[in-house]
């Protein structure tokens, strides 16, 4: 039986869990118009990413092919098939913020996390990706960290700002023993 | 505040309305004031959250919850200096709110009304603050329409949005006007489409309208995917029920009842404000049945993207809708005819939307009274990249870009240069410093090869590569192309792959060539808009910086100091010669000066030359300058020379057959001397003629003693000597010898370095007068013969560097006074910093933006110079201000004028005769390679033959030299000995790992004024070895690992 942590309360839960608690969210977008991508939406939202078994249980209660669904799951750039990290990094790399050093900074947490653009930390804490203009364009560069945005990130503050949320974690390790 | 409950009717507005307004006409009384916080995404990732709770926290620690509101705004639109927020009661603006400013706002502030000039607006000259926000440039220079709410309301608050009109221009339509109404005031309003094409909007909902259906949609397109545009995301966060009331109208006009709003997936905020004004819409009857109590119903619901750029594209957005793959299809079937799930389907943009209301209130013809003939109303531009005031900008169509830019946005910081501005993102293009007046509005744009797009407007200053800036754009369409047809699919990857090449110095002759025919094929073969404007970055780049790839690909040379491939260090690139800055520095940080020295020789022999003279463009592309300031490389380089007891001569390869081949060289200049240097070290035994008594050209000529001692320049130019380059004085072509004589005479190649000795007259009243000269003839007599006339007092026009050497000169021999005029700005001075601030010190008066129009004679000599101040106009194609006189005149009285106007070629009557090809610019055309002219014997370097945009400076001289030196040996023996290009291997010690050194950069020590007014010796004086040796340990390397 695999574990996995789920997104919303951090609390261990086990995928069967998971699985119906979907189920019976799905039941919201049986009968809604074009409700698959909402559907997938709120599926990723729950396991952190599509695992096969939420996928197959989307085709069946949608009622669409499985062909469908991983079609439209390829398509999206938001939708991923393998676990992401904790915290996902997104680097900015639109206009504003490549004329302004997007890419030294990328490079720089590349260094940092030790992964490559769409990757994830062995730990499981770090997932790296790039972003296409987060609308930020008067703070560039930006990154956010999940739904949090960074401004004005300097390559040589990367490790600080790595450091943060290593030690958010860490903190939350010892919460949870003591 | 009455809260909105179900509104049936205009009066139910009115009653929401006026208890709002009421509440806010009690600010100042019963309600001490109210606080409006910038939400927007901007001030939020600044921290405007944590500003919020510390002012909460003050309020309540002082009992004043009744006394004094806060409300979360949408964006202001300075984003770059976030967290903002204003007063409501004296429209003071507060900028860089930090949680430690909370109290003292509400103490001080709130509480005593004194302003806090320290969170002020700076004005930008005079560096005093401007508190109130009407005051403010930046805002008052804008004209708010769709951002007419953004940050005056909460953004939550149907009741604030509803007294400020909001809601009432729908309840009229529905209740009052016909959905043929509707369309005639779109109509009138001339509004265009503002997500990018710049349709006509009334015709779109004419089109849905007449198309007989039971279901039509409305949908709003806020995929707001272009990379450096955020209007919608602001909008939505700012002012979401605009967007709820302009689709609502549409709606009614074309006969919808459902609408969605297709809001990408990176706006979090924005889908959360948007959800919460749709619901609270519903609960007030504005969504739903029966709306105003009218037949009319609307309903409306969120749909989310999941990070996809194509879904921007109609069709393609239809489908994500759908829940399919958002793939686009082929059109017509127009949406307005068979959208979404087959219906008739308007879809319209975030902006656009946002107008509706206010055309509706207003009047189509109020509207159309702003913005040009074709392209009426307002634009919402994102203003970011290399500009001082980023963040949103609403203006009437058809405002230039330069007063965008300089007007609201300030500038570009850090002293740099605008180069481009990118409009459209990655379907535009770029507009160069040429076209700084270009009207934004959608024809001019589309002239220039660019589009309005949906307004991202990214500001480039000299550090962006255009080739780079290309490659970049392509390879965002390259990824977000969807796949479906070919030639975008794999044409934008051949192009993407041919720009790459280029960037890592693999381009070859023809790349340009055929980027142009595969972007026209692909423009013109593309199922959808994303591929048929694919190209346009790449066609657009090419367009205004062809100069740029042709660089890139035979000189292998990234001007901005950018491409990884081309760049081993930025001050390495930049420097014209190409001198291995990060290696001798670090050799100086080692105290090896003879090496450093050597290696500096290896690309420049001038090394003690131009650390006086030299315009050190390494310095201004210095790395370190992002954290401190640039190394002082001119001065380490001024140390290292200094050091120098015997002389340091490079390698030098000696060869029998082109010891024997003859190789004139004529003009003994920077560029001339270098060319014979580089010769000799490939064994030739070059003859230098020069028209002078003594060689140096204008290092000897014009510059003086004071900034180049004439010992140090002839010491160098010894050392050329010594390797075997034979320099003949007073032989002047044309006079003394021909260069048919040359050629029958056995030479082999010819290099003409002959400068731009002649100057350009002014043609202005007076200018034959006794006590006028110009800048050349007055520091050519004095610096050769030993003695010059001077007045008591002197006027000097011009700004450049013969300018400033004439003044100086004057003050030294003994002018009691001296002025130097100058037509436009002082920042504009083509002047080194360095020698304006060191006039300034020996009390020569600048006089810019002064304008000579006369110079009074008086028997036949000169009284004074009369003069008209002039102000700063429009943008010139040099991407500067045109000064323009103003209505007065005023005199200053003197005895000489130096004109200092400019330079030119001596006489061109030689070149006519053998036929030369020559540019307007009387410049001899050469290829950028190799300096070879139109006749194969012939090369030309140095001022008289500039290539491409360069200075005319010593370094560009001497670079010139060398690569006509290489052009020349290539010429005669069909291959490139250039050994001195090789890279050398940096031995020093450096640690990458560790943190950069804290000194800051140190200045030269300069003689005193007194000891320095009446003589010329030397004004720049050297440092210690100690601080030479701290200066360089601040390199950070950049050329470590490449």
């Amino acid at each position: 039986m695999s574990h996995s942590q789920c997104q919303e309360c951090q609390k261990e839960v086990t995928e069967e869990e998971l699985l119906s608690q979907l189920d019976g969210i799905l039941d919201d977008y049986v009968d809604k118009p074009g409700g698959l991508i909402p559907a997938l939406q709120v599926a990723q939202k729950l396991f952190g990413y599509l695992p096969k078994s939420a996928l197959k249980q989307i085709s069946t209660k949608l009622n669409k092919p499985y062909s469908e669904v991983t079609g439209v799951v390829s398509f999206y750039s938001f939708f991923s098939t393998e676990p992401r990290g904790k915290y996902v990094v997104r680097v900015c790399l639109g206009t504003a913020c490549y004329v302004r050093g997007g890419k030294e900074v990328l490079s720089s947490l590349q260094k940092e996390l030790e992964i490559s653009v769409g990757g994830t930390t062995p730990d499981g804490l770090f997932s790296l990706d790039i972003g296409r203009c987060f609308g930020a364009c008067g703070l560039a560069p930006v990154l956010m960290v999940n739904e949090e945005t960074h401004q004005r990130v300097k390559p040589d503050k990367i490790t600080e700002l790595i450091g943060f949320y290593r030690d958010l974690e860490v903190n939350l390790i010892k919460e949870k023993a003591g | 505040m009455i809260k909105a409950e179900k509104l049936t009717s205009i009066i139910d507005l009115n009653v929401i309305g006026d208890s709002v307004r009421n509440d806010n006409l009690k600010i100042g009384k019963e309600v001490t004031d109210k606080i409006l916080l910038c939400a927007g995404g901007g001030c939020i990732a600044s921290g405007s959250l944590a500003v919020k709770s510390a002012l909460v926290d003050e309020i309540k620690s002082r009992g004043l919850e009744d006394k004094i509101k806060i409300v979360e705004t949408g964006c202001l639109g300075p984003c770059s200096r976030g967290p903002v927020l204003v007063t409501a009661k004296d429209k003071i603006f507060y900028q860089g709110v930090t949680p430690d400013d909370a109290s003292i706002i509400i103490d001080k502030h709130i509480l005593q009304g004194e302003i806090i000039e320290r969170l002020c607006w700076k004005d930008e000259a005079t560096q005093s603050p401007v508190p109130v926000i009407t005051d403010i440039e930046f805002f008052k220079r804008q004209t708010k329409i769709v951002l007419r709410n953004c940050g005056e309301i909460d953004p939550l608050s149907i009741e604030e949005y509803i007294a400020r009109d909001g809601y009432l221009p729908l309840a009229k339509v529905v209740t009052e006007h016909s959905p043929e109404y509707v369309i005639n005031e779109m109509k009138k309003s001339g509004i265009r489409g503002r997500g990018g094409a710049g349709f006509p909007t009334w015709m779109k909902w004419s089109f849905a309208q007449k198309n007989h259906s039971d279901v039509k949609y409305m949908l709003c397109n806020a995929d707001e995917g272009d990379p450096g545009a955020f209007m919608d995301r602001s909008v939505l966060e700012g002012d979401p029920h605009s967007i709820i009331e302009g689709m609502a109208i549409g709606a009614y006009a074309i006969g919808a009842s459902q609408g969605y709003v297709y809001v990408r997936a990176e706006y979090p905020l924005a889908v959360e404000r948007l959800q919460v004004a749709i619901d609270r819409a519903r609960e007030c009857g504005i969504l739903g049945k029966n709306i105003f109590g009218s037949e009319f119903t609307f309903d409306l619901e969120i749909r989310m993207g999941s990070g996809a750029f194509v879904c921007g594209e109609e069709t393609a957005l239809i489908h994500s809708i759908e829940g399919k793959r958002g793939e686009p299809r082929p059109r017509p079937p127009f949406p307005a005819e068979s959208g979404l799930w087959g219906k008739p389907t308007v879809l319209n943009n975030v902006e656009t939307f946002a107008n509706v209301p206010a055309i509706l209130l207003k009047g189509g013809d109020w509207f159309a009274s702003f913005g040009t003939e074709k392209s009426k109303g307002t634009k919402v531009f994102a203003l970011a990249g290399a500009i001082n005031n980023s963040g949103l900008v609403e203006v009437p169509i058809g405002t230039p870009l330069g007063e965008i830019i300089y007007d609201i946005g300030n500038g570009i910081p850090n002293d740099k240069k605008f180069k481009a501005a990118q409009i459209g993102g990655p379907s535009g293009g770029c507009i160069p410093k040429q076209n700084l007046n270009v009207a934004l509005d959608y024809e001019s744009l589309n002239d220039l090869g660019a589009i309005m797009g949906s307004g991202g407007l990214i500001v480039m200053d000299e550090d962006t590569c255009m080739v780079d800036v290309a490659r970049f754009f392509l390879e965002f369409v390259q990824e977000e192309s969807c796949g479906k047809c070919v030639p975008c699919r794999v044409g934008t990857k051949r192009m993407l792959e041919i720009l790459e090449r280029i960037c890592d110095n693999k381009g070859v002759e023809g790349d340009i060539e055929r980027l142009i025919e595969l972007g026209e094929q692909i423009r013109d073969t593309s199922l959808c808009g994303l591929g048929q404007t694919a190209p346009n970055p790449v066609l657009s780049t090419i367009r205004h910086f062809r100069h740029e790839y042709e660089s890139h690909i035979t000189k292998k040379h990234c001007e901005a100091g950018v491409c990884r491939g081309l760049v081993r260090a930025p001050c390495q690139s930049a420097c014209p010669a190409g001198v291995d800055v990060p290696g001798f520095v670090s050799l100086v940080g080692e105290r090896r000066y003879a090496e450093a020295l050597r290696l500096h020789r290896e690309r420049n022999p001038f090394a003690a030359v131009c650390a006086r003279v030299c315009f050190h463009t390494c310095e201004d592309k210095c790395r370190r300058s992002t954290i401190d300031e640039a190394v002082s490389i001119r001065a380490l380089k001024r140390f290292m020379v200094d050091q120098e007891i015997t002389i340091q001569i490079p390698e030098v390869r000696e060869n029998a057959k082109n010891a024997k081949t003859k190789v004139a060289i004529i003009g003994a200049g920077p560029s001339g001397l270098s060319a014979a240097y580089f010769l000799a070290r490939l064994g030739y035994r070059p003859d230098v003629f020069e028209s002078e008594p003594r060689p140096g050209g204008m290092l000897v000529q014009t510059i003086p003693a004071y900034r180049l001692p004439r010992e140090t320049l002839a010491r160098e130019i010894r050392m050329i000597e010594g390797l075997g380059v034979d320099i003949r004085t007073n032989k002047k072509l044309g006079v003394d010898f021909s260069l048919s004589e040359l050629i029958e005479g056995d030479y082999k190649a010819v290099f003409l370095a002959i400068g731009n000795a002649g100057s350009i007259e002014l043609s202005i009243p007076g200018s034959d007068a006794k006590g006028v000269t110009t800048a050349m003839n007055f520091l050519r007599t004095y610096n050769l013969r030993g003695s010059v006339p001077v007045g008591k007092s002197v006027v000097v026009v011009g700004g450049g560097n013969a300018a400033f050497d004439a003044a100086r000169s004057a003050i030294r021999l003994g002018a009691e006074k001296v002025a130097i005029v100058y037509r436009r700005g002082q920042d504009e001075m083509p002047a080194y910093v360095e020698e304006i601030d060191e006039a300034l010190q020996e009390g020569i008066a600048l006089m810019p933006l002064t304008n000579p129009e006369e110079i009074m004679v008086e028997d036949g000599k000169v009284v004074g110079i009369r003069c008209t101040p002039m102000k700063l106009g429009e943008f010139d194609r040099s991407g500067r201000r045109r000064p323009i006189k103003e209505d007065k005149v005023f005199v200053i009285d003197c005895d000489q004028v130096i004109l200092a106007v400019g330079q030119n070629i001596e006489n061109p009557e030689i070149f006519e005769k053998i036929k030369l090809k020559m540019n307007n610019n009387e410049n001899v055309i050469v290829h950028a390679v190799t300096h070879q002219t139109s006749i194969p014997w012939l090369f030309a370097g140095g001022d008289v033959a500039v290539v491409g945009n360069a200075d005319r400076t010593v370094i560009e001289g001497v670079a010139a030299g060398e690569r006509a030196a290489v052009g020349m040996d290539e010429y005669l023996t069909g291959s490139n000995h250039a050994f001195w290009r090789e890279e050398r291997p940096n031995d020093t010690l450096f640690d990458p790992g560790a943190e950069p050194v804290p000194f800051p950069r140190a200045k030269m020590p300069l003689l005193s004024v007194d000891r320095r007014k009446n003589n010329f010796n030397e004004v720049e004086q050297t440092w210690t070895e100690a601080e030479a040796v701290r200066q360089a340990k601040r390199c950070l390397r950049c050329d470590y690992g490449h």
